[in-house]
């Protein structure tokens, strides 16, 4: 063992992952990907996000923790948004390319109108203030409401009432 | 399947978990990230547990102090205590850890439990509490989305009980002066709220959800919100007889009650109007500042987690707390509006 590990200074960098992370990992790996996929509509960039989930979590918090899920769900929604808005203010171009390279149809003018179409709903998703966007992205990934309540600390009572109020602003956004 | 399900459908995402694992553990490896230090963490964690049991210990204190400031004139059946302004009161962990719980004294009976709960946004908290609920117009960078909370008007009754006294010392061997007999059966009527929180999330961290805590209650988060700005009506307190002479004479002889906490009680000068602020002293500092215009408490906590500042304002109790300077924390005050 190592003198830091001795010392309680947990795992020396370098030396391979914590069983109980890698535990975690293939744990809810999936989930996390298909809640950021809800939101950036990219299977690469949806990957991509759930690394950096992953790192964060690794970094700041211990694997056992019992709000591991609710905490990876969220941080899911919220780090995909990002990436949602800051492909947004690249430019249109760049956010159909985005969806385009995960549209599999196999009519090239469908696929890109069907690209066009889900940039422009990802674009008014991100124009949505950010627990509206995530109890969408977090309910359209099949959590239910009390693995939502935990995720972003409320009461699972009022998810009911959020998540129509959410929608109703979605769909304004869509048809502006 | 609704119109927002298809909306938002995407193609099926095809996973391949170990492969993203060994993506990871080579990320890890080739950027040298350290995981969450036990070690290292542990105080902070620690101080935080710290900083939370002292101020829910110094809630207690506060309602004890509170009552013993129950004031009014001699001889008058209902006395009344509404605050106007505030004082600080410094208390030691001492004083948290022997003074009697006041349930020792008697009985409390809420008549409205304090239930607070998570409202949608600002709107319904104003609607709810009946407060014109103030924002601050200057966020410290880092500062995400606030999320509000709106606790009701809570009422209780409390009854003083010599017989309870007398069960509560013998078993903590400890002999407390006779309850003297008007205080006996006596009763107090405190009424406090409604108050509105709004907890504004770490925009820095990953998710926007780490610090949910408070008012929803039920976050599984260890983690504090960046910002927190309460305000709310400050308590009132009735009492169908004992004034604060015999009350503070009473409850300042208590064993659990240092000689240097009865003094900082007994010289509070207008205790009618006064609401004390109890400083755990061993984990914070408190200093008098102007705020909107008013004398308030800044209160510093000393492991350099977080300050605090809290005035009152036309019948209005206001707080703002969180992991920022004190710079940061009055500007936020001073901006609320």
């Amino acid at each position: 063992m190592e003198v830091a590990e001795r010392l309680g200074l947990g795992t020396v960098p370098g030396r391979g992952l914590p069983p109980a992370f890698e535990d975690l990992f293939r744990k809810e790996y999936a989930r996390v990907v298909a809640i950021a996929h809800r939101v950036v509509a990219d299977a690469d960039e949806a990957e991509d996000v759930a690394q950096d989930v992953f790192v964060s979590f690794y970094r700041k918090h211990p694997a056992e923790a019992h709000y591991a899920a609710p905490w990876l769900y969220a941080a899911a929604a919220h780090t995909a948004l990002n990436v949602l808005r800051s492909r947004e203010r690249r430019g249109k171009r760049d956010a159909v390319e985005a969806v385009r390279r995960d549209t599999q149809m196999p009519d090239p003018a469908q696929a890109a109108e069907t690209a066009e179409t889900r940039s422009e709903v990802r674009a008014a998703l991100g124009r949505l203030p950010d627990r509206s966007a995530a109890l969408l992205a977090l309910r359209y990934s099949g959590l239910t409401y009390e693995e939502i309540a935990a995720a972003l600390g409320l009461r699972q009572s009022s998810i009911g009432t959020l998540l129509r109020r959410a929608e109703d602003a979605f769909r304004k956004e869509v048809t502006k | 399947m609704s119109d927002i399900e298809e909306m938002l459908s995407v193609s099926e995402p095809k996973t391949d978990t170990e492969r993203a694992l060994a993506r990871l553990r080579a990320r890890v490896d080739a950027e040298r990230i350290a995981p969450v230090s036990r070690g290292l963490s542990a105080p902070r964690r620690v101080a935080v547990n710290i900083w939370v049991r002292g101020l829910a210990a110094a809630a207690t204190v506060a309602l004890v102090a509170t009552l013993l400031t129950v004031s009014g004139l001699a001889e008058t059946i209902l006395t009344i205590f509404e605050p106007k302004q505030l004082v600080a009161v410094p208390i030691t962990s001492t004083d948290l850890n022997s003074a009697a719980s006041f349930g020792a004294y008697g009985t409390l009976t809420w008549t409205e439990q304090p239930k607070p709960y998570d409202v949608p946004d600002i709107r319904t908290a104003a609607r709810e509490s009946g407060m014109t609920v103030l924002t601050p117009s200057n966020l410290p960078q880092g500062v995400g989305a606030p999320r509000y909370g709106v606790m009701p008007k809570t009422t209780a009754t409390f009854t003083f009980s010599a017989a309870k006294t007398t069960q509560a010392a013998a078993a903590q061997k400890r002999t407390p002066p006779p309850m003297p007999a008007n205080i006996d059966g006596s009763k107090l009527f405190i009424t406090g709220g409604p108050a509105v929180v709004a907890f504004y999330t770490d925009a820095t961290a990953t998710t926007g959800a780490t610090g949910a805590t408070g008012a929803s209650g039920a976050s599984p988060f260890s983690g504090m919100p960046k910002l927190i700005v309460a305000q709310g009506k400050p308590p009132v307190v009735q009492s169908d007889g004992v004034t604060v002479d015999q009350l503070q004479s009473y409850l300042l002889a208590q064993p659990g009650i240092s000689p240097q906490l009865a003094a900082q009680i007994r010289a509070i000068k207008d205790p009618s109007s006064t609401l004390p602020v109890p400083i755990p002293v061993d984990m914070a500092t408190s200093k008098k500042v102007t705020v909107q215009g008013v004398e308030g408490i800044f209160v510093g906590d000393s492991t350099g987690l977080g300050s605090a500042v809290i005035w009152q304002k036309d019948g209005i109790v206001y707080g703002v707390a969180g992991t920022l300077t004190e710079q940061q924390v009055l500007a936020v005050a001073n901006s609320l509006h």
